[in-house]
Protein backbone atom coordinates (compact mmCIF):
# COMPACT_ATOMS: atom_id res chain seq x y z
CA UNK A 1 0.00 0.00 0.00
CA UNK A 2 2.90 2.64 0.50
CA UNK A 3 3.93 2.30 -2.69
CA UNK A 4 0.81 4.31 -3.61
CA UNK A 5 1.79 7.01 -1.48
CA UNK A 6 5.41 6.49 -2.18
CA UNK A 7 4.42 7.09 -6.07
CA UNK A 8 2.37 10.04 -5.25
CA UNK A 9 5.05 11.67 -3.44
CA UNK A 10 7.47 11.56 -6.31
CA UNK A 11 4.91 12.57 -8.66
CA UNK A 12 4.26 15.44 -6.13
CA UNK A 13 7.05 16.10 -4.58
CA UNK A 14 10.28 14.83 -6.66
CA UNK A 15 9.11 15.98 -10.10
CA UNK A 16 8.81 19.85 -8.75
CA UNK A 17 10.74 23.21 -9.55
CA UNK A 18 11.30 22.96 -5.58
CA UNK A 19 13.33 19.56 -6.21
CA UNK A 20 14.80 20.53 -8.92
CA UNK A 21 16.22 23.33 -7.36
CA UNK A 22 17.34 21.45 -5.01
CA UNK A 23 18.95 19.30 -7.27
CA UNK A 24 20.46 22.43 -9.54
CA UNK A 25 22.00 24.01 -5.98
CA UNK A 26 23.50 20.94 -5.15
CA UNK A 27 25.46 20.25 -8.56
CA UNK A 28 26.52 23.82 -8.33
CA UNK A 29 28.23 23.43 -5.19
CA UNK A 30 29.55 20.03 -6.38
CA UNK A 31 30.89 21.59 -9.32
CA UNK A 32 32.32 25.09 -7.66
CA UNK A 33 33.91 22.83 -5.20
CA UNK A 34 35.50 20.36 -7.61
CA UNK A 35 37.00 23.04 -9.81
CA UNK A 36 38.60 24.99 -6.90
CA UNK A 37 40.08 21.68 -5.27
CA UNK A 38 41.09 20.86 -8.94
CA UNK A 39 42.35 24.13 -10.22
CA UNK A 40 43.01 26.50 -7.20
CA UNK A 41 46.94 26.26 -7.00
CA UNK A 42 47.08 26.07 -2.74
CA UNK A 43 43.98 23.62 -2.68
CA UNK A 44 45.52 21.40 -5.91
CA UNK A 45 48.85 21.09 -3.61
CA UNK A 46 46.34 18.96 -1.48
CA UNK A 47 47.40 14.86 -1.60
CA UNK A 48 44.31 13.36 -3.94
CA UNK A 49 42.59 11.23 -1.36
CA UNK A 50 42.37 14.94 0.73
CA UNK A 51 40.70 16.40 -2.10
CA UNK A 52 38.38 13.11 -2.48
CA UNK A 53 37.76 13.30 1.52
CA UNK A 54 36.81 17.08 1.30
CA UNK A 55 34.45 16.38 -1.41
CA UNK A 56 33.11 13.43 0.29
CA UNK A 57 32.29 15.61 3.43
CA UNK A 58 30.29 18.02 1.11
CA UNK A 59 28.34 15.57 -0.98
CA UNK A 60 27.13 13.79 2.48
CA UNK A 61 26.89 17.02 4.22
CA UNK A 62 24.83 18.85 1.19
CA UNK A 63 22.94 15.93 1.04
CA UNK A 64 21.95 15.74 4.96
CA UNK A 65 20.93 19.80 4.96
CA UNK A 66 18.48 19.37 1.69
CA UNK A 67 17.28 16.13 2.63
CA UNK A 68 16.37 17.94 6.48
CA UNK A 69 14.85 20.95 5.08
CA UNK A 70 12.47 18.40 2.68
CA UNK A 71 11.80 15.81 5.05
CA UNK A 72 10.65 18.29 7.96
CA UNK A 73 7.59 19.18 5.29
CA UNK A 74 6.76 15.85 3.70
CA UNK A 75 4.45 14.95 6.44
CA UNK A 76 3.39 18.02 7.45
CA UNK A 77 2.30 19.55 4.44
CA UNK A 78 -0.68 16.70 4.50
CA UNK A 79 -1.74 17.59 7.63
CA UNK A 80 -1.25 21.34 6.79
CA UNK A 81 -2.91 21.39 3.42
CA UNK A 82 -5.74 19.29 5.53
CA UNK A 83 -5.10 15.74 3.29
CA UNK A 84 -4.27 14.08 5.90
CA UNK A 85 -8.18 13.25 7.14
CA UNK A 86 -8.87 12.36 3.53
CA UNK A 87 -5.86 10.00 3.52
CA UNK A 88 -6.30 8.72 6.54
CA UNK A 89 -9.82 7.71 5.80
CA UNK A 90 -8.84 5.12 2.66
CA UNK A 91 -7.50 1.70 4.39
CA UNK A 92 -4.29 2.59 5.02
CA UNK A 93 -1.90 2.77 8.42
CA UNK A 94 0.09 4.66 9.73
CA UNK A 95 3.41 2.43 8.37
CA UNK A 96 2.02 2.99 5.27
CA UNK A 97 2.33 6.29 5.52
CA UNK A 98 5.39 6.52 6.91
CA UNK A 99 7.19 4.05 4.74
CA UNK A 100 5.23 6.26 1.39
CA UNK A 101 6.71 9.26 3.13
CA UNK A 102 10.16 7.47 3.92
CA UNK A 103 11.16 6.15 0.47
CA UNK A 104 10.38 9.62 -1.20
CA UNK A 105 12.99 11.09 1.25
CA UNK A 106 15.91 8.32 0.38
CA UNK A 107 15.20 8.64 -3.36
CA UNK A 108 15.93 12.86 -2.80
CA UNK A 109 19.18 11.42 -1.58
CA UNK A 110 19.37 8.95 -4.05
CA UNK A 111 18.60 11.76 -6.55
CA UNK A 112 21.76 14.11 -4.88
CA UNK A 113 23.76 11.00 -4.80
CA UNK A 114 23.25 10.42 -8.45
CA UNK A 115 24.37 13.97 -9.24
CA UNK A 116 27.47 13.51 -7.52
CA UNK A 117 28.50 10.81 -9.20
CA UNK A 118 30.59 12.02 -11.91
CA UNK A 119 32.43 14.84 -9.45
CA UNK A 120 33.58 11.80 -7.18
CA UNK A 121 34.64 10.25 -9.97
CA UNK A 122 36.29 13.47 -11.40
CA UNK A 123 37.95 13.89 -8.29
CA UNK A 124 39.15 10.04 -7.85
CA UNK A 125 40.46 10.02 -11.77
CA UNK A 126 43.72 7.44 -11.69
CA UNK A 127 43.18 7.00 -7.35
CA UNK A 128 43.12 2.97 -6.56
CA UNK A 129 40.13 3.92 -3.82
CA UNK A 130 37.76 5.98 -6.26
CA UNK A 131 35.22 2.41 -6.15
CA UNK A 132 35.60 2.34 -2.51
CA UNK A 133 35.26 6.27 -1.98
CA UNK A 134 31.84 6.19 -4.13
CA UNK A 135 30.70 3.46 -1.77
CA UNK A 136 31.08 4.63 1.55
CA UNK A 137 29.45 8.07 0.49
CA UNK A 138 27.02 5.42 -0.44
CA UNK A 139 27.10 3.95 2.64
CA UNK A 140 27.44 6.63 4.99
CA UNK A 141 25.90 8.82 3.35
CA UNK A 142 22.25 6.75 3.16
CA UNK A 143 23.02 5.72 7.28
CA UNK A 144 23.05 9.31 7.94
CA UNK A 145 20.01 10.62 5.85
CA UNK A 146 18.11 7.40 7.26
CA UNK A 147 18.85 8.37 10.78
CA UNK A 148 18.23 11.86 9.89
CA UNK A 149 14.69 11.08 8.22
CA UNK A 150 13.92 9.03 11.26
CA UNK A 151 14.12 11.55 14.06
CA UNK A 152 12.49 14.56 11.77
CA UNK A 153 9.56 12.15 10.96
CA UNK A 154 9.30 11.54 14.77
CA UNK A 155 9.69 14.91 14.99
CA UNK A 156 6.88 15.98 13.16
CA UNK A 157 4.53 13.60 13.78
CA UNK A 158 4.84 15.55 17.39
CA UNK A 159 4.88 18.94 16.07
CA UNK A 160 2.74 18.44 12.80
CA UNK A 161 3.99 21.38 12.04
CA UNK A 162 6.76 22.29 9.20
CA UNK A 163 7.82 25.54 10.88
CA UNK A 164 8.72 23.99 14.07
CA UNK A 165 10.15 20.74 12.68
CA UNK A 166 12.33 22.83 10.72
CA UNK A 167 13.53 25.06 13.43
CA UNK A 168 14.14 21.70 15.47
CA UNK A 169 16.04 19.65 12.95
CA UNK A 170 18.01 22.61 11.64
CA UNK A 171 19.17 22.64 15.38
CA UNK A 172 20.12 19.11 15.76
CA UNK A 173 22.01 19.28 12.73
CA UNK A 174 23.71 22.35 13.79
CA UNK A 175 24.85 20.56 16.75
CA UNK A 176 25.41 17.49 15.49
CA UNK A 177 27.60 19.09 12.16
CA UNK A 178 29.39 21.89 14.21
CA UNK A 179 31.85 20.05 16.49
CA UNK A 180 32.29 17.59 13.75
CA UNK A 181 33.88 20.53 11.70
CA UNK A 182 36.50 21.34 14.29
CA UNK A 183 40.14 20.32 14.31
CA UNK A 184 40.61 16.95 16.31
CA UNK A 185 43.03 18.63 18.48
CA UNK A 186 40.27 20.69 19.65
CA UNK A 187 39.04 17.66 21.11
CA UNK A 188 40.68 16.30 23.86
CA UNK A 189 38.88 16.23 26.56
CA UNK A 190 36.57 13.41 27.78
CA UNK A 191 33.45 14.64 26.91
CA UNK A 192 34.19 16.03 23.37
CA UNK A 193 35.71 12.52 22.91
CA UNK A 194 32.61 10.86 23.89
CA UNK A 195 30.01 13.61 22.15
CA UNK A 196 32.59 12.88 18.74
CA UNK A 197 32.26 8.97 19.12
CA UNK A 198 28.43 9.06 19.40
CA UNK A 199 27.99 11.92 16.94
CA UNK A 200 26.72 10.31 13.66
CA UNK A 201 27.93 13.29 11.29
CA UNK A 202 31.47 13.10 13.07
CA UNK A 203 31.85 9.25 12.37
CA UNK A 204 30.63 9.80 8.77
CA UNK A 205 33.29 12.30 8.27
CA UNK A 206 36.11 9.86 10.66
CA UNK A 207 35.11 6.76 8.40
CA UNK A 208 35.98 8.89 5.35
CA UNK A 209 39.38 9.59 6.83
CA UNK A 210 39.88 6.08 7.79
CA UNK A 211 38.94 5.10 4.08
CA UNK A 212 40.63 7.95 1.78
CA UNK A 213 44.06 8.99 4.30
CA UNK A 214 44.33 5.65 5.85
CA UNK A 215 43.51 2.95 3.10
CA UNK A 216 41.26 1.03 5.57
CA UNK A 217 38.62 0.24 3.18
CA UNK A 218 37.25 -3.09 4.38
CA UNK A 219 33.62 -2.65 6.68
CA UNK A 220 35.64 -4.44 9.63
CA UNK A 221 38.14 -1.81 9.57
CA UNK A 222 35.38 1.16 9.61
CA UNK A 223 33.07 -0.74 12.70
CA UNK A 224 34.01 1.85 14.73
CA UNK A 225 32.15 4.37 12.95
CA UNK A 226 29.92 2.16 11.17
CA UNK A 227 28.26 0.84 14.56
CA UNK A 228 27.42 4.22 16.13
CA UNK A 229 25.66 5.18 13.16
CA UNK A 230 23.76 2.03 13.30
CA UNK A 231 22.96 2.82 17.03
CA UNK A 232 22.27 6.74 15.65
CA UNK A 233 19.67 4.64 13.23
CA UNK A 234 18.06 2.31 15.84
CA UNK A 235 17.77 5.09 18.28
CA UNK A 236 15.77 7.30 16.15
CA UNK A 237 13.74 4.72 14.72
CA UNK A 238 12.61 3.39 18.33
CA UNK A 239 12.03 7.57 18.57
CA UNK A 240 9.61 7.18 15.37
CA UNK A 241 8.31 4.42 16.30
CA UNK A 242 7.30 5.78 19.87
CA UNK A 243 5.82 8.94 18.13
CA UNK A 244 3.88 6.54 15.45
CA UNK A 245 2.01 5.18 18.60
CA UNK A 246 1.41 8.47 20.07
CA UNK A 247 -0.15 9.56 16.66
CA UNK A 248 -2.09 6.55 16.70
CA UNK A 249 -3.30 7.02 20.03
CA UNK A 250 -4.37 10.34 19.66
CA UNK A 251 -5.83 10.50 16.71
CA UNK A 252 -5.15 12.17 12.84
CA UNK A 253 -6.68 15.57 13.88
CA UNK A 254 -4.93 17.46 16.40
CA UNK A 255 -7.36 19.16 18.65
CA UNK A 256 -7.03 18.65 21.97
CA UNK B 1 -33.43 -3.82 9.41
CA UNK B 2 -30.30 -4.81 10.98
CA UNK B 3 -28.52 -1.73 12.21
CA UNK B 4 -25.56 -0.81 10.47
CA UNK B 5 -24.09 1.68 12.55
CA UNK B 6 -24.48 1.33 16.41
CA UNK B 7 -22.98 3.52 19.05
CA UNK B 8 -23.30 2.69 22.45
CA UNK B 9 -21.96 5.81 25.32
CA UNK B 10 -19.50 7.58 23.16
CA UNK B 11 -17.67 10.35 24.80
CA UNK B 12 -14.73 12.34 24.01
CA UNK B 13 -13.30 15.43 25.61
CA UNK B 14 -10.92 18.09 24.78
CA UNK B 15 -9.25 18.69 27.88
CA UNK B 16 -11.89 19.55 30.26
CA UNK B 17 -14.41 20.66 27.21
CA UNK B 18 -16.88 17.42 26.64
CA UNK B 19 -17.39 17.49 23.15
CA UNK B 20 -19.54 14.37 23.04
CA UNK B 21 -20.78 13.03 26.40
CA UNK B 22 -22.58 9.60 26.40
CA UNK B 23 -23.75 9.32 22.89
CA UNK B 24 -26.45 6.09 21.98
CA UNK B 25 -27.46 6.04 18.44
CA UNK B 26 -28.42 3.66 16.05
CA UNK B 27 -29.28 3.64 12.45
CA UNK B 28 -30.71 1.04 10.49
CA UNK B 29 -28.80 0.20 6.93
CA UNK B 30 -30.60 2.38 3.84
CA UNK B 31 -31.82 4.76 6.36
CA UNK B 32 -31.16 8.85 5.28
CA UNK B 33 -29.86 9.97 8.77
CA UNK B 34 -29.82 13.83 9.77
CA UNK B 35 -27.52 14.72 12.04
CA UNK B 36 -27.99 18.24 13.39
CA UNK B 37 -26.50 20.57 16.24
CA UNK B 38 -25.63 23.84 16.76
CA UNK B 39 -21.92 25.31 16.44
CA UNK B 40 -19.41 23.22 18.66
CA UNK B 41 -22.27 20.77 19.81
CA UNK B 42 -20.10 17.87 18.46
CA UNK B 43 -21.38 17.02 14.89
CA UNK B 44 -17.89 16.77 13.50
CA UNK B 45 -16.39 14.97 16.77
CA UNK B 46 -18.92 12.79 16.51
CA UNK B 47 -18.30 11.85 12.41
CA UNK B 48 -14.63 11.80 13.03
CA UNK B 49 -14.92 8.67 15.96
CA UNK B 50 -17.26 7.29 13.65
CA UNK B 51 -14.83 7.12 10.61
CA UNK B 52 -11.88 6.21 12.90
CA UNK B 53 -10.12 9.89 12.39
CA UNK B 54 -10.25 10.64 16.06
CA UNK B 55 -10.21 7.93 19.14
CA UNK B 56 -13.04 8.16 21.39
CA UNK B 57 -12.43 8.01 25.47
CA UNK B 58 -15.50 5.99 26.37
CA UNK B 59 -17.99 3.77 24.61
CA UNK B 60 -18.27 1.15 22.20
CA UNK B 61 -18.42 1.95 17.91
CA UNK B 62 -19.81 -0.77 15.40
CA UNK B 63 -20.11 0.03 11.69
CA UNK B 64 -21.63 -2.86 9.80
CA UNK B 65 -21.11 -5.16 12.99
CA UNK B 66 -17.21 -4.26 12.93
CA UNK B 67 -16.12 -2.68 16.26
CA UNK B 68 -13.86 0.59 15.68
CA UNK B 69 -10.80 -1.00 16.21
CA UNK B 70 -11.28 -2.56 12.96
CA UNK B 71 -10.50 0.39 11.31
CA UNK B 72 -8.76 -1.19 7.86
CA UNK B 73 -12.32 -2.94 7.21
CA UNK B 74 -14.36 -0.06 8.26
CA UNK B 75 -12.59 2.11 6.14
CA UNK B 76 -13.20 -0.37 3.20
CA UNK B 77 -17.09 -0.19 3.51
CA UNK B 78 -17.75 3.57 4.33
CA UNK B 79 -17.35 7.01 2.20
CA UNK B 80 -16.94 10.48 4.13
CA UNK B 81 -17.26 14.03 2.76
CA UNK B 82 -15.17 15.24 5.94
CA UNK B 83 -14.77 18.76 7.79
CA UNK B 84 -11.42 19.42 6.40
CA UNK B 85 -11.13 19.55 2.73
CA UNK B 86 -8.10 19.54 1.17
CA UNK B 87 -7.07 18.52 -1.99
CA UNK B 88 -3.75 17.65 -4.18
CA UNK B 89 -4.30 20.52 -6.24
CA UNK B 90 -1.47 19.53 -8.39
CA UNK B 91 -3.27 16.81 -9.73
CA UNK B 92 -6.16 16.61 -11.99
CA UNK B 93 -9.37 15.09 -11.27
CA UNK B 94 -8.14 11.54 -12.97
CA UNK B 95 -5.26 10.98 -11.40
CA UNK B 96 -6.42 12.56 -7.53
CA UNK B 97 -9.35 9.53 -8.04
CA UNK B 98 -7.06 7.12 -9.56
CA UNK B 99 -5.00 7.47 -5.94
CA UNK B 100 -7.63 6.90 -3.63
CA UNK B 101 -8.81 3.68 -6.28
CA UNK B 102 -5.34 2.74 -5.16
CA UNK B 103 -5.60 2.97 -2.17
CA UNK B 104 -8.51 0.94 -1.73
CA UNK B 105 -7.21 -1.75 -3.91
CA UNK B 106 -9.20 -0.95 -7.21
CA UNK B 107 -7.38 -1.73 -10.55
CA UNK B 108 -6.89 -1.88 -13.72
CA UNK B 109 -10.33 -1.57 -15.98
CA UNK B 110 -12.59 -1.55 -12.85
CA UNK B 111 -10.62 1.26 -12.07
CA UNK B 112 -11.25 3.35 -14.75
CA UNK B 113 -14.29 2.20 -15.54
CA UNK B 114 -15.56 3.57 -12.02
CA UNK B 115 -13.64 6.70 -12.02
CA UNK B 116 -15.39 7.72 -15.56
CA UNK B 117 -18.92 6.73 -14.03
CA UNK B 118 -17.99 9.22 -11.07
CA UNK B 119 -16.88 11.69 -13.11
CA UNK B 120 -19.79 11.60 -15.18
CA UNK B 121 -21.87 11.35 -12.10
CA UNK B 122 -20.34 14.84 -9.93
CA UNK B 123 -20.01 16.54 -13.60
CA UNK B 124 -16.54 16.70 -13.87
CA UNK B 125 -15.73 15.14 -16.93
CA UNK B 126 -15.17 18.19 -19.20
CA UNK B 127 -12.22 19.13 -16.30
CA UNK B 128 -11.14 15.59 -15.70
CA UNK B 129 -7.50 16.47 -16.82
CA UNK B 130 -7.51 19.89 -15.72
CA UNK B 131 -5.44 20.26 -12.09
CA UNK B 132 -8.03 20.82 -8.98
CA UNK B 133 -5.69 24.18 -7.82
CA UNK B 134 -7.85 25.56 -11.06
CA UNK B 135 -11.37 23.94 -9.21
CA UNK B 136 -14.04 26.10 -8.04
CA UNK B 137 -15.67 25.29 -4.32
CA UNK B 138 -18.86 23.58 -5.94
CA UNK B 139 -16.46 21.27 -8.25
CA UNK B 140 -13.89 20.70 -5.30
CA UNK B 141 -17.55 19.51 -3.21
CA UNK B 142 -18.46 17.58 -5.88
CA UNK B 143 -14.71 15.84 -6.47
CA UNK B 144 -15.04 15.26 -3.26
CA UNK B 145 -18.12 13.50 -3.72
CA UNK B 146 -16.68 11.17 -5.89
CA UNK B 147 -13.70 10.13 -4.21
CA UNK B 148 -15.86 9.26 -1.37
CA UNK B 149 -18.05 7.18 -3.40
CA UNK B 150 -14.54 5.45 -4.90
CA UNK B 151 -14.67 2.15 -3.04
CA UNK B 152 -18.80 2.07 -3.47
CA UNK B 153 -19.52 2.50 0.26
CA UNK B 154 -22.39 0.63 1.95
CA UNK B 155 -22.49 4.14 4.49
CA UNK B 156 -21.79 7.33 3.59
CA UNK B 157 -20.58 10.08 5.92
CA UNK B 158 -21.00 13.79 5.12
CA UNK B 159 -20.05 16.89 6.95
CA UNK B 160 -21.86 19.70 5.66
CA UNK B 161 -21.42 18.98 2.02
CA UNK B 162 -23.33 21.66 0.21
CA UNK B 163 -21.90 24.22 2.67
CA UNK B 164 -20.45 27.51 0.37
CA UNK B 165 -22.37 26.01 -2.63
CA UNK B 166 -24.84 28.66 -4.57
CA UNK B 167 -28.49 26.93 -4.95
CA UNK B 168 -27.79 25.08 -8.01
CA UNK B 169 -24.63 23.82 -6.68
CA UNK B 170 -27.16 22.30 -3.60
CA UNK B 171 -29.37 20.81 -5.24
CA UNK B 172 -26.79 19.35 -7.94
CA UNK B 173 -25.45 17.47 -4.76
CA UNK B 174 -28.70 16.61 -2.92
CA UNK B 175 -30.44 14.62 -5.94
CA UNK B 176 -26.91 12.57 -5.93
CA UNK B 177 -27.57 11.69 -2.67
CA UNK B 178 -31.02 10.75 -2.88
CA UNK B 179 -30.28 8.59 -6.01
CA UNK B 180 -27.51 6.74 -3.62
CA UNK B 181 -29.86 6.53 -0.95
CA UNK B 182 -32.48 4.46 -3.57
CA UNK B 183 -29.93 2.59 -4.20
CA UNK B 184 -29.44 1.07 -0.60
CA UNK B 185 -26.70 3.43 0.77
CA UNK B 186 -26.67 4.39 4.66
CA UNK B 187 -26.52 8.02 4.48
CA UNK B 188 -25.57 9.72 7.91
CA UNK B 189 -25.67 13.46 6.82
CA UNK B 190 -24.70 16.77 9.59
CA UNK B 191 -25.99 19.78 7.55
CA UNK B 192 -26.57 23.32 8.71
CA UNK B 193 -28.99 23.64 6.49
CA UNK B 194 -32.39 22.56 7.95
CA UNK B 195 -34.52 22.26 5.11
CA UNK B 196 -31.64 20.12 3.25
CA UNK B 197 -32.02 17.68 6.52
CA UNK B 198 -35.93 18.10 6.22
CA UNK B 199 -36.76 17.25 2.74
CA UNK B 200 -33.81 14.61 2.57
CA UNK B 201 -33.45 12.49 5.86
CA UNK B 202 -36.26 10.19 7.54
CA UNK B 203 -34.63 10.31 10.83
CA UNK B 204 -33.09 12.99 12.02
CA UNK B 205 -30.82 13.58 15.44
CA UNK B 206 -30.14 16.20 17.32
CA UNK B 207 -27.36 16.99 19.09
CA UNK B 208 -26.70 19.40 21.78
CA UNK B 209 -23.26 20.23 23.75
CA UNK B 210 -22.45 16.81 23.09
CA UNK B 211 -25.80 15.37 24.22
CA UNK B 212 -28.46 13.81 21.81
CA UNK B 213 -31.32 15.59 22.60
CA UNK B 214 -33.73 14.44 20.20
CA UNK B 215 -34.42 11.77 17.63
CA UNK B 216 -36.92 10.97 15.33
CA UNK B 217 -38.61 11.29 12.32
CA UNK B 218 -39.84 15.39 11.89
CA UNK B 219 -43.30 14.22 13.12
CA UNK B 220 -41.64 12.43 16.24
CA UNK B 221 -39.68 15.64 17.06
CA UNK B 222 -42.59 17.91 17.05
CA UNK B 223 -44.94 15.64 18.72
CA UNK B 224 -41.50 16.05 21.17
CA UNK B 225 -41.71 19.65 21.37
CA UNK B 226 -45.21 20.04 21.36
CA UNK B 227 -45.55 22.26 19.18
CA UNK B 228 -48.14 22.91 16.41
CA UNK B 229 -48.27 21.20 13.08
CA UNK B 230 -47.49 24.41 11.30
CA UNK B 231 -43.80 24.86 12.48
CA UNK B 232 -41.26 23.54 10.95
CA UNK B 233 -37.65 21.87 11.43
CA UNK B 234 -35.86 25.26 12.23
CA UNK B 235 -38.85 25.96 15.20
CA UNK B 236 -38.31 22.30 16.26
CA UNK B 237 -34.25 22.88 16.30
CA UNK B 238 -34.13 26.25 18.05
CA UNK B 239 -36.78 24.06 20.41
CA UNK B 240 -34.81 21.73 21.66
CA UNK B 241 -31.31 23.16 21.71
CA UNK B 242 -32.49 25.84 23.70
CA UNK B 243 -34.49 24.33 25.91
CA UNK B 244 -31.48 22.05 26.27
CA UNK B 245 -29.06 24.36 27.43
Amino acid sequence: MFTHIWKKEIQGELYTWKSMLWLVIASLLFSFTSYLLLTNAELSLLDQTELMWLLGKIVIGVALLIVTIDASSILNTEFEKETAESLFLAPISISDFILGKLFASLALWAAIFIVSIPYILVTSTGSHLALAFLGYVALLGTLGVLGLIFLIFGISLLYRSSKNTITTALIILLAFATPALFASNLKNDIVSQAFSAANPIDNIFSSLDNVLVDYKTSLLENWQFLLPLVLFCLITFAFLFWSARRFEKKGVIKND
Amino acid sequence: MPDIISVENLSKSYGSTKAVDGLNLHIRKGEFFGFLGPNGAGKTTTIRMLTGILKPDHGKIAIDGRPSEDKQQIAKVIGVIPESRGFYEWMTAVEYLGFFADLYGIAGKEKDDRIASLLSEVDLTKRKDSQIGTYSRGMRQRLGLARALINNPQVLFLDEPTLGLDPQGQEDIQLLLKKLNVKGVTIFLSSHLLNEVSNLCSRIGIINNGKLVAEGTVDELREKTKLNKDKTLTDIFLNLTRNNP
